[in-house]
Parts: C-alpha cells; sequence; structure tokens
C-alpha cells in the first residue's frame, strides 16, 4: 500500500459554520506535502481530525490504513503513538527538562529507561539539541524549542509528522532552519505534512501543495524538484 | 519500572505544587473523618453497652415435675451440646424453693400449706452472642419446648425486643451519618483534586496529544486522591484518640460516671487500619469523580 493518509468526502461543521467541505484527498507514503491556506481555512481542523482529536460529520479518514473514523476512543493513544504533532507554540512541558519532554512519548509507552535515553539522545542529536538536554524549555531560543517539539514528534520513529504552523513563531532565518529538518526527516522516509499560511515555507519546501480555502480544498498544483 | 516511578513521581509534584491546596484538603478531610469516627466511636461503644446488657438476658427452661434423674441429665446433654446455647446452669426444685423463700419471705407460708414443693427444676440458659436476636431467640425457645421433659420455656420478649430496637436505631444513625460525612468527604478531595486538573489541563492535553492512554494520565491523580485519603483519616483518627484520652481523663479528674472510663473502649488496631483503608478509598473515589467530570473529550 502507498497510499499513507486518505480522506473521502469529509466534512465538519461548527455551529453551522462550515469547517471542512466535502475534502477528499490522498498522501503517500513518504511523500512531503504542505497544506496551505489563511487562518480558517480548515487546515488545523484537518490535521487534528488525523489524530482523532476531532471527528468529520461526514466521511472516512484513513490513517497508515486505519479508518481513523471509526477508532474507539481506547484505540486513539495508539494511533497517536504513530504520528508525530509539531505545534506551533510548541506545547513543552515548562517543568520539565528538554530531555524528560522529549522522553514523554516513550515513557507513556513504558519502553524502558535504556532505550529511552538511546532514542532520546538520537532524536535531539538529529535537530541540534543534544547540548541542551538538561536545560528547561524556558531557558531555550524560540527556535531551539521548536526543534525540541520536532525532537518529541520523530523520537517515536512515527510513519507520519503533523506540523500545525510550526514556523508561526519563528523568524526567515529560524524558519529555514527549521523546514531544512523537516526535509531530512522526509529524507527517511517519514510522510511528512506541513500546516502553514507562510509563502516563505513553500518557496523552500518545493513540493506538493494542498490549499483549503473556507474549508474547501482548491485544484492542486504540484511542484517538481 | 521507569513509568511506574514517572507516575509515582507525578503524585508527588502535584501534591508538592499544591501543597496548600494539598494541606487544606487533608485537614478538611481529617475533620470531616474525624466526625464521622466520634459517631462510630460512640456506636462502637454503645453497640458493647447493648451486648453486656444482652448478656443478661437469661431463657428458663422448666422441666417436667415427672422426670426422672437419667432423663433431666438427658435434657441438660441436650441443651450443652447445642451449639446456641452460651451458658447452663441447673436448678432444682430444692434450689428454686430455697431462692423462692429468699426472695419471698413473706409468702413462703402459701407454699407450705401445699405439702409438696411445686415449683419445677429448670435450666438457666444464656445464648451465644450470634443467637441473642429477637427471632433467633424465638426460634430457640420453639425449638426446646418440643424436647421431650421441658414442661415450659420462660423469656422476657419484650426486653428483648426493645433491645434490639435500640441497636438497630443506633446502627441506622451510625450509618446515615457515616454516608452523609464520607460523601462530604468524598466531595472536599474531589474539589482538591479538580483543582490540581484545572492547574494542569495543558500538560494532560500534551499527554494526550503524544499518545498517553488514560489511565496513563489517570493514575498519579487516583494516586494523589487515595493518599490525600489516608492521610486525612489517619489524622483523624490520631485527633479522636486525643480527644478519646482527653474525654476519659476527664471523666476520671471529675469523678462522673465513676467506673464507665474503664469500660469506654477506642477502636482496635484493625478497625485503624481499617478505616484509613476507607480514607483511601474516598480519596480514590473522590478523584475518580473529578476526572470523569473533568472529561475525556478534551484532546
Amino acid at each position: 500500500m502507498r497510499t499513507m493518509i486518505q480522506l473521502i468526502h469529509v466534512s465538519k461543521q461548527y455551529d453551522q459554520r462550515p469547517a471542512l467541505s466535502d475534502v477528499t484527498l490522498e498522501i503517500d507514503k513518504g511523500e512531503f506535502v504542505l497544506l496551505m491556506g489563511p487562518s480558517g481555512a480548515g487546515k488545523s481542523t484537518l490535521l487534528r481530525m488525523l489524530i482523532g482529536a476531532e471527528r468529520p460529520d461526514e466521511g472516512q479518514i484513513f490513517v497508515h490504513q486505519k479508518n481513523v473514523t471509526t477508532l474507539k476512543p481506547s484505540d486513539i493513544p495508539h494511533l497517536r503513538r504513530k504520528v508525530g504533532t509539531v505545534f506551533q507554540d510548541f506545547r513543552l512541558l515548562p517543568k520539565k527538562s528538554v530531555f524528560d519532554n522529549v522522553a514523554l512519548p516513550l515513557l507513556v509507552q513504558g519502553i524502558s529507561s535504556a532505550d529511552i535515553r538511546r532514542k532520546v539522545t538520537e532524536a535531539l542529536r538529529a535537530v541540534g539539541v543534544e547540548h541542551k538536554r538538561d536545560q528547561l524549555p524556558a531557558g531555550l531560543s524560540t527556535g531551539e524549542q521548536q526543534r525540541v517539539c520536532i525532537a518529541r514528534a520523530i523520537v517515536n520513529g512515527p510513519v507520519v509528522l503533523l506540523a500545525d504552523e510550526p514556523t508561526g513563531n519563528l523568524d526567515p532565518v529560524l524558519t529555514a532552519e527549521i523546514i531544512e529538518l523537516f526535509k531530512l526527516i522526509n529524507a527517511r522516509g517519514t510522510t511528512v505534512v506541513v500546516a502553514t499560511h507562510d509563502p516563505l515555507v513553500m518557496a523552500q519546501v518545493n513540493r506538493r501543495v494542498l490549499t483549503l480555502s473556507q474549508g474547501r480544498l482548491l485544484p492542486e498544483h504540484r511542484v517538481l524538484v | 519500572m521507569r513509568t511506574l516511578s514517572y507516575l509515582l513521581r507525578e503524585s508527588w509534584v502535584n501534591m508538592w505544587t499544591n501543597r496548600t491546596t494539598t494541606m487544606v484538603a487533608i485537614l478538611t478531610t481529617a475533620f470531616t473523618l474525624a466526625c464521622v469516627g466520634i459517631f462510630l466511636l460512640l456506636y462502637v461503644n454503645l453497640r458493647a453497652a447493648a451486648g453486656w446488657l444482652q448478656d443478661d438476658i437469661k431463657i428458663m427452661v422448666y422441666l417436667d415435675d415427672r422426670l426422672a434423674s437419667d432423663s433431666v441429665t438427658e435434657v441438660e446433654q441436650n441443651l450443652r451440646g447445642d451449639r446456641a446455647v452460651a451458658s447452663l446452669l441447673f436448678i432444682s426444685k430444692e434450689q428454686a424453693l430455697g431462692e423462692f423463700k429468699a426472695q419471698f419471705p413473706s409468702e413462703s407460708h402459701l407454699l407450705d400449706g401445699l405439702g409438696q414443693n411445686p415449683l419445677p427444676a429448670s435450666f438457666v440458659v444464656a445464648l451465644s452472642p450470634s443467637f441473642r436476636s429477637p427471632d433467633a431467640v424465638m426460634r430457640w425457645a420453639d425449638r426446646v419446648r418440643q424436647v421431650a421433659g421441658v414442661s415450659k420455656v420462660d423469656y422476657n420478649q419484650d426486653w428483648i425486643d426493645a433491645l434490639a430496637t435500640v441497636i438497630r436505631s443506633i446502627e441506622l444513625v451510625a450509618i446515615g451519618i457515616g454516608v452523609i460525612l464520607s460523601a462530604a468527604a468524598v466531595t472536599i478531595i474531589a474539589n482538591t483534586i479538580r483543582l490540581t486538573l484545572f492547574a494542569r489541563r495543558e500538560e494532560i492535553a500534551i499527554l494526550r496529544l503524544i499518545g498517553a492512554t488514560t489511565s496513563f494520565i489517570r493514575i498519579p491523580y487516583l494516586l494523589e486522591g487515595a493518599v490525600l485519603g489516608a492521610l486525612g483519616s489517619t489524622l483523624s483518627l490520631v485527633m479522636l484518640k486525643f480527644m478519646y484520652e482527653l474525654f476519659r481523663q476527664q471523666m476520671r479528674t471529675t469523678g462522673r460516671f465513676a467506673g464507665l472510663d474503664n469500660l469506654m473502649a477506642f477502636f482496635p488496631p484493625s478497625v485503624c487500619v481499617a478505616l484509613i483503608a476507607v480514607g483511601m478509598g474516598l480519596g480514590f473515589a473522590g478523584s475518580f469523580v473529578s476526572i470523569r467530570r473533568f472529561g475525556e473529550a478534551k484532546a
């Protein structure tokens, strides 16, 4: 199976206001896709649906051959262990060190201490903040915090990495660095979906672009590298 | 192992971070459970007092006047073999007459005129504690009436009924107050945990997003509730013991209710352990209620 993510006629409304309307799309395994659109276009809703945080009113969603729309609540944590998530506001635990923040996804799975140490060290090295492992998030720059957030998202070795406006709080130089990091992660075989409204990101990524406008998916254009 | 130590550490961090709230919760739980404890202590002591009164309930088993001495021995063996019988005392016809004369000296001439002793021999029976309820006494008496050689079984049914009613009333009041105050303890702990949950809602949301199961998220809060309940109930026992000793000392110094202070008793160790376990359970329940209300829907 080549398809990693599939949405079939997905619709969602909030208070009679459509957030997504009849969205159908497919993303293949190993693809790097940009999900573009202005604020309120439905990008975050779509990403939240992919991790089972929202249920569509209509349609079906498949991630890694699992029908997310019919998953039992008790199965959702297992889906989320396969899908790493990166947030605009990083969402790091302020009272935990960088190491402990990155270790969390492994800890919730009951992985051994030795494996946790090894995997966290690898993830921190991959994003270039290994030397900050004992610091608290407040002592890091915004770029470093985003790197820690990415390390936490990839520490499990997820099949999909979702990023919701990951460069929203970063300057152009840091944005470029983070995008390079996503490209590296993608090059290792992880499917990457980045939701953004930043044209700078689109220029740097230069890959497939899906555009949402008022909850509808516009005809797509594919940029070849 | 690391997961377990993480969960325990999280519980401790929760309590330490919100130590003022934790202390207030422990103290209020302790006061509430101490109120339950006062009523429980009263109940235990009144129940014991009722038990002493029940010890005084004696059943008279009168024997047929024509019964040969061999048959008397047979009835006695029959009664001694009965598991409901705690103690047995034989009163011969002569002893009965002697007691009558001793108790009613002015009436003794009435019996002299009869020529022979009209009083029957009897057994004075005390029943075991588990056979002292009104129904059990009645069933036992009915059964013994059927025994060959027994002419009559006599006891004070009204007294047994009244005592049973008193004991049942004490039990009902104790249960009622216990339930109400236990619900109060659950509410107090539930509110404390709710504050913690509210303070850590962002952390909980993050844990959910990275794939933590519901039980992984819940365990630290359930542990926290159980610890709060256990500490609250332990403190309540310490307070109760202090009040109990103070009360006994007061009774001794004032000299009122002489001897009653020796009959009073505090909870035995097994009951103390059970009360701490109950406190732990109430804390666990309070925490569970809060977590349920906090909701699983928030991603």
